[in-house]
């Protein structure tokens, strides 16, 4: 249990970091560079803690860390290969919960700064956010009836009997509108609209240097296990430790390519986008899921 | 007897307040505040106690009765509570206004109605003290005049709508069972027809529907609480509108009772799901209304609506875990709600009687407290995980997944995401960004204001770490009404369908965030710099313009607004309209001219000639 409650965040910080590195490495293949080498992330980090940063106050440094203890918290609620030790504590609900800590803090972190770059980024953060869990809400609610429990471990297991639930007849639906709206989730192009480098110079990160840009990259780095672990969870069927990295990697390559070659969307094309065929689709496969026994 | 001082404790302190005001303001502050600790404490000395029928008054042959109970203990403590501590926010905020002797009277009446209401254990105390309330509520709403006025008659209207549907229900219960103690009215209606229980059942569901805001029936509040002082509002959304939700337990639960209730059949489909969704709709389209909000108050009002479908939805769906949901639901928004007016009424307070979200910002270092109320208050409203409305919303969604109703718990679960937008809006455009030069020499929050808000800021948690404490209470209420039991121990609730563990997740993030913050304090240390001094990326930044607080959903609202209009508040204005024309019409009638009135009556006598003859003389 102790081991477990140790070992499962030092696993998604290395997988989480490595993606990172191998995000900037895809990315520079594309675009038909060289690109930096797979370690540069970590390099960043340690070089970021030895080097100077500005505080806002007391809310400033208090919400960088909720934000990253929140991310952390989630990783202990998150089965990753059948490995969960606080899966008993109230499922699937508690996750979709512990998830706005994350946001919320690295907001409420920016709003002690007066800069407006941030007050940008956190209304555009929470629109999109806004745009996607209704798909997403419709996702949940699908797997959670169809397999009648809020235990993602249950889910899991339920699914190691009966195939994949991307594969399986009342569920397809729901995995479709759920890779339609995974790049949203992860925040990458064409929904890069909250941090937008170019346009809002990072958004709510733009005051962040030093230790605060190490703990946020962290933070980045977290962000990207949860999301891709709970498609994995909930619709790849789980699998041992070297299957369910796989899975991973798969899946966070193909957001890759998507990220390399879309453009950004604008705010209100960002959400047009997740309110049409996602949530239709996602409304379809909960009616199935719903009517399907 | 007990319950006949208290009760009197209640409005004679009341009307004491308003003759001590004659004599010393101050003397008149310290008895109200007194007064309502008072009762807060003798109501607390009730806890566990359940006793019927302390017969107090006799009216045509009836005895009027009270009792006490879990359930209207539970209720009796939220409001007196609420009360004391609005009272106690009054001192400073209502400082230098008009006519403050009537308005310490009407809080501490207000208060020792509601008492009245959860106590009443026959119909007609229970509408004697329904009126009461409604009617210093009114007076209350009302009290500083001009925009307040039209809200208060609006607010009034309603409620006597809803006043008289009840009052029709009692008669036609005398009629039927000749009792008018509650619970002999329960044994009786065992026996009366489906159709009869659901006449009983719409008329009451009326009255309380209104009270509660439910959502065709919601229109009087939004701006009743924005109108009203901003203590009032506070009683007004924390408890006064929730009597609604004691009014549909009592109804539902007591009088009709939990098997009865479930099998009525209204035709369509359950008379329980038709209520379900009603509370769904009240908790979607009103927190989406929220966010397009300007004034602080007018968006925490539609939360109040909003927030009011959880209750409905979890108590209507009625089962234990559903029905646990929402009594508990009930008293953590009103904890969170209240804390939220109050942290309102600080900044209003401060800053000159302001509420606009586009023209405040960047407060939170010029007032802490008040922030740090604002900020525990939305993540209540939110229901982030330790804070209290999490357990009480894991429990009515739970309920809901389970029992395979995915549509309202979708309801429910993107009433969420409409609440952690709208008040976050809220948090940010008073507190966080960039503070506008003209508050630049604001000060803190008066003590008085201080101390209810870090009170119930330690609620929140308090009742988010150990949700036990609350739910014990309204285990013994949920058994009595026939319910099965729930396994609750102090932090959290057992199920064989799932655990919630809150001590879990609280360590969890404890140790979480002390890893982090070590890993913080190892890097090298940050050196403190000013709220203006930013980084804009080579751009200048000229001070005080750049604050992104108007339109601060503006991409969305383009796509949202024209979806959100209010169509109750537009059908009830067309209707007005309708029956002002009519009475118009009808006005015409007296012409004033001698001429006219003998016609009328030369008409109205050829009429009788007529049907005296029996149509003969035709």
């Amino acid at each position: 249990m102790v081991i477990k409650l140790i070992a499962l965040p030092l696993i998604a910080f290395v997988i989480g970091i490595f993606f990172l590195g191998l995000f900037r490495k895809i990315t520079a293949r594309i675009h038909r560079r060289y690109g930096p080498p797979l370690t540069q992330p970590v390099i960043d980090i340690i070089k970021l803690f030895y080097q100077k940063s500005v505080s806002h106050g007391r809310l400033f440094d208090f919400g960088i860390i909720v934000s990253l203890a929140g991310s952390l918290a989630v990783i202990l609620f998150l089965p990753f290969a059948g490995i969960c030790p606080l899966e008993s504590s109230g499922g699937l609900l508690v996750i979709a919960y512990l998830l706005l800590f994350a946001p919320l803090g690295i907001a409420l972190s920016g709003g002690e700064a007066a800069n407006p770059n941030i007050s940008i980024g956190i209304s555009r953060k929470l629109i999109l956010s806004l745009g996607y869990e209704v798909p997403l809400i419709l996702i949940l609610l699908a797997v959670m009836t169809h397999y009648k429990t809020i235990s993602i471990a249950q889910i899991v297991s339920m699914q190691q009997k009966t195939g994949w639930a991307v594969f399986s007849a009342p569920l397809f639906l729901s995995g479709i509108s759920y890779i339609l709206i995974l790049p949203a989730m992860l925040g990458v192009r064409p929904f890069d609209i909250a941090s937008a480098p170019q346009e809002i110079s990072s958004g709510v990160k733009v005051e962040y240097g030093g230790k605060f840009l190490a703990l946020a990259t962290i933070e980045h780095a977290f962000h990207l296990f949860i999301g891709i672990s709970l498609f994995v969870n909930l619709f790849l069927g789980g699998g041992n430790v070297f299957v369910f990295f796989l899975k991973m990697i798969f899946v966070f390559i193909a957001g890759v390519f998507v990220h390399s070659v879309f453009p950004r969307f604008r705010t209100e094309q960002a959400v047009k986008y997740l309110w049409g065929w996602p949530a239709l689709i996602a409304l379809l496969g909960l009616v199935l899921a719903v009517t399907v026994k | 007897m007990t319950l006949k001082i208290l009760l009197l404790t209640a409005f004679g302190g009341a009307f004491v307040t308003y003759f001590l005001g004659k004599v010393s303001s101050k003397l008149r502050n310290y008895f109200a505040v007194f007064v309502s600790l008072t009762l807060f404490v003798a109501v607390a000395c009730l806890y566990g106690k359940s006793a019927e029928n302390f017969s107090y008054f006799k009216f045509f042959g009836n005895t009027l009765v009270l009792r006490v109970n879990s359930l209207s203990w539970f209720f009796a403590a939220a409001v007196s509570a609420f009360g004391a501590l609005s009272v106690i926010f009054s001192l400073d905020y209502m400082k230098g206004k008009e006519n403050l002797d009537f308005y310490y009277m009407m809080m501490l009446l207000v208060n020792a109605a509601m008492l009245g209401i959860v106590f009443a254990a026959d119909l007609v105390s229970f509408f004697v003290f329904w009126e009461i309330m409604s009617w210093s509520t009114f007076l209350l709403i009302s009290y500083s005049g001009k925009n307040a006025l039209p809200a208060g008659i609006k607010y009034i209207v309603m409620s006597l709508i809803g006043s008289m549907a009840m009052f029709f229900g009692i008669l036609s219960i005398y009629v039927n069972f000749h009792t008018l103690i509650i619970s002999e009215i329960a044994r009786g209606i065992v026996s009366a027809s489906s159709g009869y229980k659901i006449f009983i059942l719409v008329l009451f569901g009326v009255t309380f529907g209104i009270k509660s805001a439910v959502m065709p029936l919601h229109t009087w509040l939004p701006d009743a609480y924005t109108e009203s002082p901003t203590p009032f509002s506070a009683v007004l959304s924390g408890m006064l509108t929730r009597m609604g939700v004691y009014g549909f337990l009592l109804f539902f639960y007591v009088v009709a009772g939990a098997s009865f209730f479930f099998d009525i059949d209204a035709g369509i489909s359950k008379f329980n799901y038709i209520l379900c969704w009603l509370g769904a709709i009240t908790i979607v389209i009103p927190t989406f209304i929220a966010m397009l909000q300007n004034d602080a108050k007018k968006l925490l009002a539609w939360h109040g609506i909003g927030q009011g479908g959880y209750m409905i939805l979890g108590i209507a769906f009625g089962t234990s875990l559903g029905l646990a949901g929402g009594i508990l639901h009930t008293l953590n928004y009103s904890i969170c709600i209240v804390l939220l007016f109050m942290s309102v009424g600080a900044v209003e307070y401060r800053c000159g009687g302001v509420r606009d979200l586009n023209s405040l910002g960047g407060l939170i270092k010029k007032m802490p407290v008040a922030f740090a109320g604002a900020l525990l208050g939305i993540s209540g409203l939110i229901g982030l995980p330790l804070t209290n409305s999490f357990v009480s919303k894991w429990l009515i969604y739970k309920t809901l997944i389970l029992k395979s109703h995915p549509f309202l718990a979708f309801a429910a679960l993107i009433g969420t995401w409409g609440t952690i937008l709208s008040v976050y809006k809220f948090l940010h455009n008073n507190f966080l960004g960039e503070l506008p030069e003209k508050y630049e020499n604001i000060r803190k929050s008066p003590v008085s204001m201080q101390i209810p808000i870090i009170i119930l800021s330690s609620a929140i948690l308090l009742f988010g770490i150990l949700p036990g404490i609350p739910l014990k209470v309204i285990n013994t209420i949920i058994t009595s009404f026939g319910f099965n039991s729930l396994n609750v121990n102090l932090w959290g609730i057992a199920s064989e369908t799932g655990t919630l563990n809150t001590i879990n997740i609280f360590t969890a993030i404890l140790i979480a965030g002390s890893v982090i913050w070590m890993l913080f304090r190892v890097g090298k240390k940050s050196f403190p710099v000013t709220q203006d001094d930013n980084y804009a990326a080579g751009a200048y930044v000229p001070a005080g313009k750049y604050n992104y607080t108007a339109d601060f959903y503006a991409p969305l609202f383009k796509i949202v607004k024209p979806y959100l209009m209010d169509f109750a508040d537009k059908f009830f204005g067309w209707l007005c309209r309708v029956f002002t024309g009519f009475s118009e019409g009808v006005r015409k009638i007296y012409a004033g001219d001698v001429g006219y009135y003998v016609l009328y009556i030369l008409f109205f006598a050829a009429l009788l000639f007529f049907v005296q003859s029996g149509g003969k003389s035709w």
